[in-house]
């Protein structure tokens, strides 16, 4: 029997909307729900998806794609990789896991919600390609890292980490509850897959793909590319509905929701991918610096698509710029001096030759972050671990939940962004949080970071161990050194030297 | 006498941090509280200057001997903590 080409019949099989006459439309497609600013269906009609496929297509290429993935790992389980691995490399792959494995399962029940009420039958076609998406990357991201447990238990993680109040999950929680759990499924399109997926996945996967197979885990490169590919198609759901609502007047909500979602992004990975490319990557291994890597895959592409799209850059341009070649210099630092309170053991990166190397990416280094960690370096060779660790909490920012932070040194420049709401004091890290809240202050002026959760006694005892406790992280998993300082021996022998000399 | 929780901002450090300290306390016991999550740790001690405190974006220091109580200082409020010369 002949079969159809594909163009023949989809755009007919994709007319699924009809005119309800048992219950209302907004009975159909509740506008909380839909999103349909107050646009009827037929608006949404119009909608268009770039990137065609059926299920049919679909069940095809996915086979393919997990035999792929599968077979690599099933071929290399005995290559003693992970055995073997720069320390550094092992904790990359920690954060990855923690931080994106449930995200993505999370994220499953965001595409089910354009799946069911976008009233745009395009979206509904490509977001039920993109559920099952989620629901594949989130198996995946759980079943790799599942064989490392029995040697590693900071591996749970990988599992574990969404269900506890460590403060980087929180940030991450915060930040996904925001853009796909709570939304409609048409400010899900543009905030999670136009804004989050088209601008930034691209940076934690291809970046993360290139340096995997650098470190020669191909198993880990294989998964991260062949996930990729999915999101590359369904991050294409928002582009369309932009072009909707831009057609329809509605501009400013469209710009309004891309600018929250890309700044809580760039955060997010100002945080996770920024020390992993600058810090934990083996010196060797390092292709682009962070910024670099930003402005090529980020910057560049990100600009292009607004533009195309009819949009503006966000207002905070300038500042995002600017912040590119700073803010993960302090989230690296940051998360290093609290390591104790991560899932993973930081690589410091800060022997002379990388030093070096961070000067000539970032001119100003030496004097800035340096000058900081010249007192921690000290430290460490005099044998005075005390003092290179807390004894109290960062003030972290009320929006994206991270540390309030600038750059130190001869540069600095830290500064709070306080705000009075409802007689409670907020403090936010950048005008850009603060801004973000001012838009719908109800939506968040009820959530207690870390630090008001301490202020309110809800972290007993109020010490380190009470912290570690509050935050679900069991000995055996606490944070540390990835290198067990062994860098610092550099240090000790030119301190030596000096002496000698 | 209660606690009463400030966020300090010193100079020279990266990060805005949580320091606790008592309405009793002078605004040279503030800073002295601060110091001992920067100084040593990530800025190192400047022996030629003392610790002045500020509220964020004020030129001017609250004199040396003022209670927290006396300072109108809100909790949670960020202070600046800057080095001053000490003059001979
Ligand atoms: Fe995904
Ligand atoms: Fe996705």
């Amino acid at each position: 029997m002949a079969v159809l080409n594909r163009m023949d019949w989809y755009d007919l099989a994709r007319t699924t909307n009809w005119t309800p006459s048992y219950v209302t439309e907004d009975e159909l497609f509740p506008p909380k729900l839909s999103g349909d600013f107050g646009l009827p269906q037929n608006a949404w009609e119009k909608y268009d998806e770039p990137y065609k496929q059926t299920y049919p297509e679909y069940v095809k290429v996915q086979r393919d794609k997990d035999a792929g993935a599968y077979s690599v790992k099933a071929a290399l389980e005995r290559s003693r990789i992970f055995e073997n691995a720069d320390p550094g490399w092992k904790s990359v792959m920690k954060a990855h896991y923690g931080a994106i494995a449930r995200g993505e399962y999370a994220a499953a029940s965001a595409e089910a919600r354009m799946m069911r009420f976008s009233k745009a039958p395009g979206m509904r076609n490509m977001s039920t390609l993109g559920c099952l998406d989620e629901i594949r990357h989130g198996q995946m991201q759980l079943y790799f890292p599942h064989e490392h447990v029995a040697k590693d238990r900071q591996m749970d993680w990988a599992f574990k980490a969404y269900d506890t109040n460590e403060w980087a999950m929180i940030a991450a929680r915060h930040f996904f509850d925001d853009i796909m759990m709570t939304r409609d499924a048409i400010s899900v399109s543009i905030m999670l897959t136009f804004s989050f997926e088209t601008g930034f996945t691209n940076m934690q996967f291809l970046g993360l793909a290139a340096d995997a197979a650098e470190a020669g885990d191909h198993t880990f490169a294989n998964l991260i590319s062949s996930i990729q590919t999915d999101e590359s198609r369904h991050a294409q759901i928002g582009g369309p509905a932009l072009k909707v609502l831009i057609e329809n007047g509605q501009k400013a909500e469209a710009q309004k929701r891309v600018d929250i979602a890309v700044w809580g992004a760039w955060k997010l990975f100002s945080v996770l991918t920024g020390p992993i490319m600058d810090y934990y990557t083996p010196l060797e291994h390092r292709k682009q610096s962070f910024k670099e890597f930003m402005e090529e895959w980020i910057v560049a592409q990100f600009e292009r698509a607004l533009t195309d799209m009819g949009l503006d850059l966000p207002w905070y341009w300038d500042i995002f710029l600017k912040d590119i070649a700073q803010t993960h210099h302090g989230m690296h630092l940051g998360s290093y001096f609290w390591r104790p309170t991560l899932w993973w053991n930081p690589a410091a990166g800060v022997t002379p030759d990388e030093r070096a190397w961070l000067e000539a990416k970032y001119p100003g280094w030496n004097d800035t972050w340096g000058q900081c960690w010249d007192v921690f370096i000290d430290n460490v060779v005099d044998g005075n671990m005390a003092m290179t660790y807390p004894e109290t909490l960062p003030y972290v920012c009320n929006m994206c939940q991270l540390p309030i932070l600038g750059t130190p040194g001869k540069g600095w420049n830290v500064k709070d962004y306080p705000l009075e709401y409802n007689g409670r004091l907020y403090h936010f890290g950048s005008e850009v949080d603060r801004w973000v809240f001012e838009q719908e202050p109800e939506r968040y002026a009820g959530h207690l970071s870390i630090v008001d959760r301490f202020l309110a006694g809800m972290i007993q005892p109020m010490d380190l161990g009470g912290a570690l406790q509050y935050m679900n992280i069991a000995p055996g998993e606490i944070g540390d050194d990835a290198h067990n300082y062994a860098w610092a021996e550099v240090y000790r022998a030119l301190r030596a030297a000096k002496k000698a000399g | 006498m209660a606690l009463f929780p400030l966020t300090s901002n010193f100079e020279g450090d990266f990060v805005l941090q949580l320091v606790a300290v008592d309405t009793e306390n002078t605004m040279d016991e503030v800073a002295a509280a601060a110091a001992v999550h920067s100084v040593g740790r990530r800025v190192r001690a400047r022996p030629d200057c003392i610790m002045r405190i500020r509220r964020q974006g004020a030129t001017d220091f609250l004199p040396r001997a003022m209670k927290v109580h006396e300072s109108g200082l809100k909790p949670t409020e960020t202070i600046e903590i800057i080095w001053e010369p000490v003059r001979h």
